[in-house]
């Protein structure tokens, strides 16, 4: 029992540093199935997450949220976006109007601006510090993806990131939402997924191409 | 006085296998590719063969020309007496070495910049203007990753962060740690000159950086440049050993204890190896306008890690 509570501990403690390197990876990715897969690693992060939490707290909740985000998140949403990206064939690329070290640097000091964000509100939310801080650097390095990938798929991998950042926000500071709650969020990212999916097909049939930069130019 | 014998066999085991270790890499390529490569003691022949060979130096070379080999040669070596290797401990130890370490691995490339300079060949420029964008773009993140590991242990010695690291708990991952690895990697494979930023092996012009800067040396110079690449790589593999996987290193200076830890020492650098085998035989060589991204990269995580080591308090 000692090494269960041990791994859930240490669990609870390096998931953080992990969350930032799958989202430090992802700035200096070059191809958008490279995205899904990092995508794909820090939902499981998240996975691990919720059941260390629910292991720790005792909850019978969490273990049922932490298989829906396994299903959803780590296999349907990453399957799903590599069958389009199969299906739309489409440059690979993922349109950066920053270079990777660029969009490092940028994320690196978003995530510090988080953990100075945090510190403020650390002592009525009760929350580890790093995890919370994690959060917020998830938010906004999904909102940062959004804004200097071109790409539209690589918008719908910005929008993920971020839902990531907000569940891990609301895990860590209400101990886990109500289980309908956490369906009815998950059922509403499938759904979006679906919706943003036809839209992306709709883009490439009348562009011929997928760069939101370029949705402005007229086709005579 | 056991552990001033074992400081000086760690430090001739640095510089004594490194053409093995290079045989080895190259011997592991061939396998990836499945071909059957060359033995994996082809370094030392090569080696043997160009010291018995006559040196040929150009009609415009000066001193300046012969002395670089030479100079680069010495100034890895003694860097190779500041690392640990089989004990937490090394033949030469000052506060701040890190510092020291860095600039003996600067002396040796701004020898063989000069050296390429001097021997008057349009490569030989070439080579040595890439070498030092390189050089200075890899030297802040090095420097970097240093500063945040001493800032850890609180202490600038090389093999005194190794025995406050050993010290720690293996499971007890730090962030500063994680950060400092990515970027130490990145600034290793530039260093070193292997493939994402430059190939080893090739002699094309339009890509060429370390390969450029030696075209005009021959016999024994060339010989000793050889030597002291393999040992460079030797010795930045051995130090993110001693950085970031120290524990298997032996407290005590007995027989077994040293016996076990150049066991664990070989399998770590067999790990190393591999990987750097699968990205070498995976990965496309850069363009050489984007190695300065690839080397930002670098920078930004190592500033990350200096800084988390104010943020994360231990």
């Amino acid at each position: 029992m000692g090494l269960f509570e041990l791994a859930a501990a240490k669990m609870l403690s390096s998931a953080a540093m992990l969350l930032f390197g799958t989202v430090l990876l992802m700035a200096t990715a070059k191809r958008i199935s490279t995205c899904v897969y990092l995508f794909a690693c820090q939902s499981a992060i998240l996975t691990a997450e919720v059941v260390a939490a629910g292991y720790v707290q005792h909850m019978r909740e969490a273990y049922i949220i932490a298989g829906m985000v396994l299903l959803v998140k780590v296999f349907a949403i990453p399957f799903a976006l590599l069958w389009l990206m199969k299906k739309l064939r489409t440059a690979h690329d993922v349109g950066a109007s920053l270079s990777p070290g660029y969009s490092v640097f940028v994320m690196s000091g978003l995530i510090i601006l988080s953990f100075a964000a945090v510190r403020l509100y650390l002592i009525e939310l009760h929350a580890t510090e790093v995890i919370l801080a994690a959060a917020v650097a998830l938010i906004l390095n999904g909102a940062f993806l959004m804004v200097t990938r071109s790409k539209a798929l690589m918008l719908m991998m910005g929008l993920l990131v971020l839902e990531n950042g907000i569940f891990l926000a609301a895990l860590v500071t209400t101990f886990g939402m109500p289980l309908i709650i956490e369906i009815g969020i998950v059922f509403d990212l499938l759904i979006g997924l679906f919706l943003m999916g036809i839209f992306v097909f709709r883009i490439r049939d009348t562009f011929d191409h997928l760069d939101v930069s370029r949705l402005r130019g007229l086709r005579g | 006085m056991m552990g001033f014998v074992i400081n000086i066999v760690q430090m001739l085991l640095l510089v004594l296998a490194a053409p093995l270790l290079r045989g080895i890499i190259s011997k592991l390529k061939a396998w990836i590719q499945k071909r059957q490569g060359a033995s994996v003691w082809r370094p030392y022949a090569n080696l043997w063969k160009l010291f018995h060979k006559e040196e040929l130096v150009p009609n415009t070379a000066t001193l300046i020309f012969r002395s670089a080999p030479v100079v680069a040669f010495a100034a890895t070596v003694v860097a190779a007496a500041f690392l640990p290797v089989l004990h937490p401990a090394a033949f030469l130890t000052l506060d701040g070495d890190i510092f020291l370490f860095v600039y003996l691995l600067a002396i040796g490339r701004f020898a063989m910049s000069l050296g390429a300079l001097d021997g008057g060949s349009s490569f030989g420029g070439m080579g040595s203007s890439r070498e030092a964008l390189v050089a200075a773009l890899a030297e802040a993140p090095l420097f970097l990753v240093l500063t945040a590991l001493a800032i850890l242990a609180r202490t600038g010695s090389l093999s005194e962060i190794a025995a406050w690291t050993i010290r720690q708990n293996f499971f007890d991952v730090s962030t500063v740690h994680l950060l400092a690895l990515a970027a130490l990697a990145i600034v290793a494979v530039a260093e070193t000159g292997r493939i994402p930023v430059d190939n080893p092996t090739t002699h094309l012009e339009l890509t060429m950086i370390h390969e450029a800067m030696v075209l005009e040396y021959s016999g024994p110079s060339l010989a000793l440049i050889e030597w002291s690449q393999a040992i460079k790589l030797n010795l930045l593999a051995t130090l993110m050993i001693g950085l970031f996987a120290p524990w298997g290193m032996s407290l005590t200076v007995t027989p077994l204890g040293l016996a076990a830890a150049l066991g664990t020492y070989a399998l770590k650098l067999a790990c190393l190896v591999i990987g750097l085998a699968v990205v070498e035989s995976s990965v496309a060589k850069l363009r050489m306008y984007a190695v300065p991204d690839f080397l930002r990269v670098a920078s930004a995580l190592a500033i990350l890690a200096v800084i988390f080591t104010a943020i994360t308090k231990r």
